[in-house]
């Protein structure tokens, strides 16, 4: 491909490209990270409202056991429920319906029990400096946090206080932590997530399944986390990225905090969006492959194109110059054969005059008159030149017919006999005696015999042979001119009738005479072809049909 | 030599004034003239029996001459003579009823030959048709 033509189809490649996978690759990876996103989103709804419900069920839990122990704490007397077996007798009764009272206990205002139920070791212990207790002698209702305490477990306890007059005493229960526990972790999402409480020094409530045992510290800033419920995308401490729902519950007391690994939940989706990106990227890649090949296409076809209209532009203008050439011929011979026509009347005038009887009167009357003749001789030469371009040029206007073919070959041979002379090569004419007559366009098959025994007398150079030989086969007329050169080498055969093809030198011919041949013969109804025998000559072979002229 | 009258009608001077004489010298009643408007003039004056007509000729050319000549005298017998060989003009020529046309430079001894044809031509014509042809000078 040459210059302009790279040039072009590179211009054309990148806007092709550009065109075609910027919408292409905006829209997919648009798509790509809009789908992410969306995703994202709906994860962290979904993790809200699951924080929100299991937020409600905790705290509906604990209302539950609250109220159940006021009922007692208000409804049962003092006397029931200091005795043991009594007592006894409501734990088991409040644990029926649903597990979740480790033990009960009644302890009075100065902090010490006077009943308990349950498996540890507590009826001797004194309360009265212990938190929990004072809070609940001052709130009438209390929720511990979880604590260690005496029996050196963690647990938590919801504590009532009944008032009667100045007598107080405080009904206090334990609460499964195993049951708690279990409740809290129904918010975990997955098997990869995690959901435990947080009271609000940062300590574990409830076990994490990745982080830490109750009561260590959690690592949550809690600092950062908004009031109410909310959801946000963290780090852990371990490095993992995550979703992580927030949600306060009872009054501020404490923290759910609910983890996710979104990739467990997104794995699938995100499978599906990754096969996005590789039907992108083969869409791409199918684009820009099938772009080079079209644009490489289009280039070639291009420039074939503009080969052959310029063939045939330079064809037009060889048969206008033709024709030109012909005009100007024409009006050269007119101009000449004036001055001839003067010159001759008037050296006959002088003719006329000196007579032989007045020439010998002169000393040198044989030379006067032998001049006189000879003026006229030259006069006549000059006429045979003029005569002849005329008819020349009137033969150069295309028209159509009677040809002799045998003589169109002889002349053409006088054009280039004196050539042929001069670099002693052997011209052969074999032509067929009383070939018939065809109807076909004079001018134009001199050109074409003209062409072929131009080329025939390059290829053979010093010393060569050139045969010239015409036959009548049936319903053609064939025409050979062979040359004993190279001939033509075989891999260039097929291009030796492309325009502007050629085996000579740059600047020793425009490669256009075969090609202008060809399509002469074409249209005159035949046909010209090569019948190649490489390093033994080239025979070029010319079919006319054989359709006779009009009659005059 | 019958006495028969030539008219030539030529712009180039040398040639015209040369064949002119020559044609005299061979007894052949000639005139000259140089440009058909003059012909044209010459004949309403003088007969012809044949014109010589040069067909390349500034002002009225030789074709228009001819068409006037064979309107006004219908007998007058044209060759057109021509330093050019078109065939164009040749067939306008012949169809406008020159009665030959011919290329310079010719022979005097052809062109005789072919004038004594035109007046030959001109005689029997005449004598078929019996009378002489109106508009006689």
């Amino acid at each position: 491909m040459t210059r302009p033509y790279a040039n072009l189809a590179r211009r054309m490649t990148i806007v092709a490209l550009l065109v075609a996978l910027l919408p292409l690759n905006g829209l997919g990876l648009s798509l790509y990270y809009y789908y992410n996103y969306a995703n994202t989103q709906a994860l962290k709804e979904e993790l809200r409202i699951r924080a929100l419900n299991r937020a409600s069920a905790i705290e509906l839990f604990l209302a539950e056991r609250t109220a159940l122990l006021e009922v007692l704490a208000h409804g049962a007397r003092l006397t029931q429920l200091s005795n043991e077996s009594e007592l006894a007798n409501l734990l088991s009764i409040m644990n029926r319906r649903s597990w979740s009272f480790v033990d009960l206990g009644i302890i009075d205002k100065d902090g010490r029990h006077r009943a308990y139920v349950g498996p540890y070791l507590l009826k001797e212990q004194k309360y009265l400096d212990a938190p929990w207790f004072q809070q609940a002698m001052q709130k009438g209702v209390y929720t511990s946090d979880v604590f260690l305490g005496y029996r050196q477990v963690p647990h938590f306890v919801i504590a009532v206080k009944h008032e009667n007059g100045s007598d107080s005493w405080v009904l206090r229960a334990t609460i499964d932590s195993d049951v708690f526990n279990r409740l809290v972790r129904t918010a975990q999402v997955g098997k990869s997530g995690d959901a435990y409480i947080l009271d609000r020094q940062g300590r574990l409530q409830t076990p994490s399944r990745l982080g830490g045992k109750v009561l260590d510290p959690a690592p949550v800033d809690l600092g950062s986390v908004a009031p109410g419920s909310s959801v946000v995308e963290r780090t852990t401490a371990d490095g993992r990225q995550v979703l992580t729902a927030f949600s306060w519950i009872c009054g501020g007391k404490w923290l759910l905090v609910i983890d996710q690994d979104p990739k467990e939940i997104l794995g699938p989706l995100n499978l599906a969006r990754n096969v996005e990106l590789a039907v992108l990227a083969l869409a791409s890649l199918f684009v820009v492959v099938a772009v080079f090949i079209l644009v490489r296409l289009f280039i070639r076809q291009l420039q074939r194109n503009d080969e052959e209209r310029a063939a045939i532009d330079a064809q037009l203008a060889h048969s206008a110059r033709l024709v030109s050439l012909g005009r100007m011929a024409a009006g050269v011979a007119h101009e000449i054969n004036n001055p001839l026509a003067a010159m001759s009347e008037l050296a006959g005038e002088v003719q006329d005059i000196l007579v032989p009887s007045e020439l010998a009167k002169l000393e040198e009357g044989e030379v006067v008159g032998e001049n006189l003749e000879r003026i006229q001789n030259q006069v006549e030469r000059a006429r045979g030149v003029t005569h002849r371009m005329l008819k020349f040029a009137r033969r150069m206007e295309p028209h159509l017919e009677g040809i002799d073919i045998n003589d169109v070959l002889r002349e053409s041979y006088s054009f280039i006999e004196k050539e042929a002379l001069f670099n002693n090569i052997k011209v052969q004419l074999d032509l067929s005696p009383n070939l018939p007559l065809i109807k076909s366009d004079r001018a134009q098959l001199q050109q074409v015999f003209l062409n072929l025994m131009d080329n025939a007398l390059d290829a053979v150079g010093q010393g060569g042979r050139v045969r010239v030989s015409s036959r009548a086969d049936g319903a053609w007329l064939t025409i050979k001119v062979s040359d004993s050169g190279p001939g033509v080498p075989a891999d260039l055969a097929g291009r030796i009738f492309d325009p502007f093809f050629t085996t000579k030198d740059p600047g020793q011919g425009t490669g256009l005479g075969l090609s202008i041949s060809h399509s002469i013969t074409q249209r005159l109804g035949g046909s010209l072809e090569l019948e190649n025998h490489p390093g033994q000559g080239a025979t070029f072979v010319v079919r006319l049909p054989n359709s006779p002229p009009d009659t005059p | 030599m019958s006495p028969f009258k030539v008219l030539v009608v030529d712009d180039e001077r040398d040639f015209l004034e040369s064949l002119v004489r020559r044609l005299q010298r061979r007894s052949v009643d000639a005139a000259g003239v140089t440009s058909g408007e003059a012909a044209l003039e010459h004949l309403k004056v003088h007969k012809a029996d044949v014109v010589v007509l040069d067909v390349k000729m500034p002002g009225m050319n030789g074709i228009e001459a001819l068409r006037h000549i064979k309107q006004l005298y219908p007998e007058v017998e044209v060759i057109l003579l021509t330093g050019h060989a078109s065939v164009e003009s040749g067939v306008e020529g012949l169809a406008l009823e020159a009665f030959d046309y011919l290329i310079k430079p010719v022979k005097l001894d052809e062109l005789i030959e072919r004038i004594m044809e035109a007046f030959d031509r001109r005689k029997v014509v005449g004598d078929l048709a019996g009378s002489p042809p109106p508009k006689q000078g």
